[in-house]
């Protein structure tokens, strides 16, 4: 072999071996395949959210809570988390104004929970005398990043729900939401990630009571460094934008919802813990917002209304955190008929 | 533009077709211009600064060598623009705030004057890498150059633009000036190094790191819940920082560059000098080149040589941060290196026992200096340093306990390719530098299996939290 003719093998001997690592790069993912297909568990189904979601167990759409919905036909409809909990107690709210009022509420939901149980419990859910929905938010909640754990939307969930899908794909994904989504197809590691994460967490702990201490006792908010805390509020700040982040919320898709289906909204934003000296403080860059969510919500024809500095709302209302006691549920209740009366007429 | 992003992946892929269907000059054009949109991807007025740079040390190079007689006035110039950029955007505010705090201490009233400028990422990086060829061209140790592109190219060549390894002009520049070829083997290698980075950056560096910034964000953390943080921060700042230069290492090789080893498995070193012969090498050894030798070295004697070495380790600490933790963990480091010196050690091999208790030892003296490192606020520090295992709660003992655990699960695929690099057969697992006169396929294959791994442990273990790369505060 000259010298010319043994470089050129070697050379193709090392675009093989460059092919070989390439394709070990990409095809190795696929095992995560194998090990799905021989995981345990409920049968896998197609995630109503298969741009951001590959196929996984999941739980089904609870047609017993729309049915329930369905036999109270209801007038009005509370929405929310915690927040809306453990503010409006339903029947009361019914007895004082004198309508069929339910509550849909989830501890700790997202957003989009609040979208999905509005439009699949409500708007499409042949409901014939309903007239307004009222939203219980948190401070910027309403526009913040579109935030779906895993299951966490399950039970409020179609087998499609395309605008959601469309949303997060674009709001996380950007311009490569076809390249994330093939390669989920492709490999399924958000499956594997669901059981293998938590365990490579948790393991080391040994017990899961050890691991809820830590993160509630060790790493508990008021251990926080005080700068820390400040970080936190001026990172808080620098996104409360609504012009910018409004397009990307779910927002705009509730109030058209709502629209369609001539039914009236309300939001309500509540007001965080006091202070004994009076109303928490905000910064002046969450009063522009809060400013501006009002300007905009009116402007697309919703009932706005702020608890921040209510009166009505004073420490003594509060039990932990920014949850009410159970008598301040109850006057919150009876607060909140009597000051809104006009949107129940 | 960050590394760990599907912007880059597309941006590297249409570069890379462009290149080499280019010849040498139009490469080179192709480089810079690439650079500069790597560079400007977040901010646009950052390659102002770049090309400013470049500009200033080229010209000063030039007129080094048309006009001798100025040698040194063009290197000040040189010197003078690249330190006063840096110092401007860098130090400003660090001089300003103390000024202004002495002149409080002494009651005067100093105006606020800091300044609202985001420092540009890498701007210590290519400052100190452009800086060295006027140096250099000053010492006669490179001619030159009359092309400003390949200057260019240099100055600004984007994988290690921001965050290093520091490359010389008597290195990097002669791979800009002469022909590449594409090698298959090289891009072989580099895929391995590239997909090592991903996974030590995503993997490794931001799952620990995420546990060192919950520590790190504790009023008072107790004792092993404090150095569980410190332990976690130790190995995100090794596998986050030798995964950007890895990454880079490998862009580089696709684009026909050797860049050079930054790190070299630094804490299985054995001492002090050791360590710094192992961690971040390109930023020792210019200190090494540019200032410690310049300033004597070790030629005038002990005292003098142990001077040397502080004022080195405090310059080299004031580089990372203009913050006054980084100067003293630059005399902490100082100081370490110093006592080392002057300890005599055997020139015998030492056996596996000591050599273990030596490596353990360092460590725990790196991770001291980590401490140092990462703990901005000094009044913490103090508390920090001087609290007592014995303190701690049974919550704390556990916590501590769990946290040190997670990291090191975490980070067992880092200790164990470090220990099997640095006792095993580095071939398998090492990119290999020359060319190969043959291939090895029993390497091969597990090249393409670890990749496999690694590809699958990035899609499903990645950390939720993405951090940034952490030198590109620097």
């Amino acid at each position: 072999m000259n010298g010319s003719a043994f470089a050129k093998a070697s050379a193709g001997q090392a675009g093989l071996s460059l092919c070989l690592v390439l394709a070990g790069t990409l095809a190795g993912p696929l095992g995560l395949r194998a090990i799905n297909g021989a995981l345990p568990g409920a049968a896998v189904r197609d995630s109503y959210l298969p741009s951001v979601e590959t196929p996984r167990p999941r739980e089904p759409f609870d047609q017993e809570a729309a049915q329930a919905v369905r036999e109270v036909q209801p007038q009005f409809v509370v929405i929310g988390d915690s927040m809306a909990g453990i503010r409006i107690d339903p029947l009361q709210l019914s007895r004082l104004t004198r309508t069929r009022v339910i509550g849909l509420y989830q501890q700790g939901s997202p957003v989009a929970y609040w979208y999905l149980a509005f439009k699949n419990l409500v708007v499409n859910n042949d409901l014939k005398s309903v007239r307004g929905a009222i939203f219980f938010f948190r401070d910027d909640q309403l526009t913040t990043q579109v935030q779906v754990a895993p299951g966490s939307l399950d039970r409020v969930a179609l087998d499609r729900e395309p605008e959601l899908d469309r949303l997060l794909a674009t709001e996380r994904l950007g311009v490569f939401s076809g390249v994330h989504r093939a390669a989920r197809v492709a490999y399924q590691f958000d499956r594997t990630r669901l059981w293998l994460e938590p365990l490579i967490n948790t393991a080391p702990a040994g017990s899961p009571e050890l691991l809820q201490a830590i993160n509630t006792e060790v790493f508990a908010l008021d251990k926080l460094r005080k700068f820390e805390a400040a970080d936190l509020a001026a990172a808080t700040d620098a996104a409360l934008d609504l012009p910018a982040s409004v397009a990307r919320s779910l927002l705009p898709e509730i109030i058209r919802l709502a629209a369609q289906a001539n039914i009236r909204t309300a939001f309500v934003r509540v007001q965080r813990r006091p202070t004994s000296d009076g109303p928490p403080l905000q910064s002046a860059a969450l009063k522009k917002y809060a400013d501006d969510l009002k300007t905009y919500l009116i402007g697309h024809g919703a009932y706005y209304y702020d608890d921040w500095g209510d009166p009505d709302e004073p420490l003594s209302l509060y039990a932990d955190g920014d949850h009410l006691t159970a008598d301040g549920r109850v006057r919150y209740t009876q607060r909140f008929a009597e000051k809104h009366a006009q949107f129940f007429q | 533009m960050i590394f760990h992003s599907l912007d880059f992946i597309a941006f590297f892929l249409v570069t890379l077709a462009a290149y080499w269907a280019l010849p040498l000059r139009a490469q080179n054009v192709l480089l810079v211009v690439a650079s500069y949109v790597f560079y400007g991807w977040v901010h646009p007025w950052w390659p102002v600064l770049l090309f400013a740079t470049t500009f200033v040390d080229y010209w000063s190079a030039r007129r080094m060598n048309e006009r001798p007689d100025q040698r040194k006035a063009w290197l000040w110039i040189s010197i003078v623009s690249n330190l006063g950029l840096l110092g401007f955007y860098k130090y400003f505010g660090f001089f300003a705030d103390n000024i202004a705090a002495a002149g409080a201490a002494l009651g005067w009233h100093v105006p606020d004057v800091t300044l609202r400028v985001l420092l540009p990422a890498g701007i210590s990086f290519y400052t100190f890498q452009s800086m060295s060829y006027t140096i250099d061209v000053y010492r006669g140790h490179a001619p030159a150059r009359t092309r400003f592109i390949d200057i260019a190219a240099f100055v600004s060549f984007f994988p290690h633009l921001v965050a290093g390894p520091i490359m010389r002009a008597t290195n990097l520049l002669p791979q800009v000036e002469r022909p590449r070829q594409f090698s298959a083997a090289a891009a072989r290698d580099a895929t391995v190094l590239i997909v090592w980075g991903f996974f030590k950056k995503l993997v490794i560096a931001d799952n620990v790191g995420v546990i060192a910034n919950k520590v790190f964000a504790l009023e008072s953390p107790e004792f092993f819940v404090l150095w569980a943080g410190v332990f976690a921060f130790a190995i995100q700042i090794y596998a986050d920082f030798s995964a950007y230069t890895d990454i880079a290492r490998g862009v580089a090789k696709w684009y026909g560059f050797d860049l050079i080893r930054n790190f070299d498995h630094p804490y299985l070193a054995t001492g002090p000098v050791e360590f710094w012969r192992r961690w971040n090498i390109s930023l020792s050894t210019w200190f090494r080149d540019y200032v410690y030798i310049p300033l004597g070295g070790s030629r005038r004697g002990p005292w003098r040589n142990a001077a040397n070495i502080m004022i080195t380790f405090l310059v080299s600490g004031f580089w990372h941060g203009a913050s006054w933790n980084y100067v003293i963990w630059g005399a902490y480091h100082g100081l370490l290196l110093v006592i080392a010196r002057s300890v005599p050690r055997s020139a015998k091999r030492e056996g596996g026992l000591l050599r273990t208790a030596r490596v353990l030892t360092m460590f725990v003296f790196t991770c001291i200096g980590w401490l140092i490192f990462r703990e901005t606020e000094l009044n913490q520090l103090w508390r920090d340093l001087r609290l007592s295992p014995v303190a701690s709660s049974a919550l704390g003992r556990d916590a501590g306990l769990y946290l040190f655990l997670l990291a090191g699960l975490y980070s067992l695929p880092l200790w164990i390719h470090d220990l099997w690099v640095e006792f095993g057969d580095p071939s398998l697992v090492t990119a290999v530098d020359a060319e190969e006169a043959e291939v090895h396929w029993r390497r091969v294959a597990m090249q393409a299996v670890m990749c496999g791994l690694m590809m699958a442990s990035i899609l499903t273990l990645r950390s939720q939290t993405t951090l940034d790369f952490i030198y590109f505060s620097f």
